[in-house]
This record gives C-alpha cells, structure tokens and sequence, in this order.
C-alpha cells in the first residue's frame, strides 16, 4: 500500500475505466474483447500497483499497460500483418506540402465534414492500421502530448508525429470518400505537381 | 512554389493543432495563417477533423465490465472488504 500520501490508487485508477474502454474499442475493433482488454490492464495496474510513483501521470501509465497488453495478446489473435513504419519524417513532410490545394476544393472539403457522423469517423477510424489509430486517436479523443504518446506506445517522438501526419491524412483521405459517395464531396482529380501546389496568397 | 512561409506552416501544422510548438513558432505561423488563406484552409480542415474524430471518441464502460472489475480488485485486496 502506498503510506504517508492520501493518494487512493484504486479510486483514481477506476476514474479511467470508461477512457480506457473507449481505447480499447479503437484497438480490438470489438466490444467483448475491448471488456476483456481494459479488464486485463486493471488487473496487471493493481498488480503492479506499488511500482507507480504518486505525482506522476497514471493516466498515461494505465495506457502504457494497455496497449502492451493490447500488443502482446490481442494483436497476435487477430492475425494483423504488421504494418511498416518505416516511414522518415521526409515522407510526411512532402505530403503535407501537396495538400495545398485550391481554395474552392478547400471550402468544400471543409463544408463536406460538417455532415460527418460519427459512424463515419469510426469507421474511418477502424479502417487504419493500429499504430496509426492508436496515436490519432490518443492525441485527438485523450489530448495526451506526444511525449505522452511516445511513452504509451514505447516509441520516438519521431515516430508519433510520423504516425500522426501519416493516420491523419489517409483519415482525411477516407472521410472525403465518403462525402463523395455520399454527393457532399467531388473529388478532384488527382494531379501530381512536383511543386506541391499553389500558394495564392 | 509555395512560399517558404507555407512549407513551415504546412509542415507544422500539426504541431500547431496540437499545441506542441514554442512560442515563438505559434507566433509566426499563426500570423502566416491569417495572411494566407490556402494554408488557412488546411488549418481549418485539420483542425476540424481532430474536433469530429474527438466528438466520435467517447464511450462509457458497460456496468457489468464495472462490476467486474470492482469484483476482481476486492478479491484480490482482502483489506478493503466488509
């Protein structure tokens, strides 16, 4: 037990079961085995309850024990090819210069997500790999930094942003597909200009 | 050619979403994106796909998952029981 502190591990621990549900849905992709996830990672936190230091962020610790936990079993049952990411920081950084787009396709890309449900975004969501779910999702629906992100998914900064740039533009890429075959969106046709586009301002 | 101006703040946009850069550089990209409005237009999407992709993120654990694990951690921590 911890001493000399009023810190209640179990209650502050419990304060994040419907968070952690909430990541454990984005990784399994399926309810029963998400219940079995966050049950496991609060298992495993109270096991090793006296190794996490009061003062220090449990949020992000609880995370870290599940996404190992998420890694070492649940991703080996599901049989996902392990994705490369072996992407360099060059990659993204071309691709975001050739998002410079027109600012008639801009405004209607940007009016085309008003009528995004949430359905949609899931789905989106679900379709990208798990390294790329994980660190959209833990930046945009938790708000962790990426050195909190770096720390739960035991990786460089580097590779957080990597995968960031990298989850949120196919995420982008699948929302206007489905604006488009639902008539909101009309996508351009794809025009590679070396340059990246037009800056017209 | 985009403007040296807009490749950093192409390039750090994200970074600029996501409250992750110093001061200075919040700085000078945001005065960028208010002059220019192509890269305005990408900071206005990206912005609000991290807005929609956190409006569709939150769920609530099922009670009995709750009662499970309530179960579990009084099994195992005899002290704290009745």
């Amino acid at each position: 037990m911890t001493d000399t502190t009023d810190f209640d591990f179990e209650a502050e621990a419990l304060s994040y079961m419907d968070q952690l549900y909430g990541a454990a849905l984005r990784m399994t992709r399926n309810g029963a085995d998400a219940e079995d996830l966050v049950q496991e990672t609060f298992a495993k936190a109270f096991a090793a309850q006296d190794k996490f230091t009061p003062g220090t962020n449990l949020k992000a610790w609880l995370y870290r024990i599940q996404t190992n936990a998420f890694i070492n079993s649940y991703r080996k049952k599901q049989r996902e090819p392990k994705r490369s990411d072996a992407e360099t920081v060059e990659d993204w950084q071309l691709a975001a210069a050739a998002e410079h787009t027109s600012a008639g396709l801009a405004s209607a890309e940007d009016r085309a997500l008003d009528s995004i449900g949430d359905d949609e975004v899931k789905r989106a969501l679900s379709e990208l790999s798990d390294d790329f779910r994980m660190a959209v999702y833990l930046s945009d629906v938790e708000g962790f930094a990426y050195k909190e992100i770096a720390q739960i998914m035991d990786t460089p900064v580097g590779t957080v942003m990597s995968r960031l740039h990298r989850g949120r533009k196919l995420l982008r890429e699948k929302l206007r597909d489905y604006a488009a075959e639902r008539g909101l969106y009309e996508k351009a046709p794809v025009k590679k200009d070396k340059d990246g586009g037009t800056c017209r301002a | 050619m985009p403007k040296p101006e807009c490749e950093e703040a192409l390039d750090r946009l994200f970074e600029y979403i996501d409250h992750e850069l110093p001061e200075d550089e919040i700085h000078r990209i945001g005065e960028h994106l208010r002059e220019c409005p192509p890269c305005e237009a990408e900071h206005r999407i990206n912005e609000k796909i991290k807005r929609i992709v956190n409006r569709a993120g939150h769920d609530v654990a099922p009670d009995e998952l709750r009662d499970r694990i309530l179960t579990t951690i009084r099994a195992t921590r005899p002290d704290v029981g009745a």
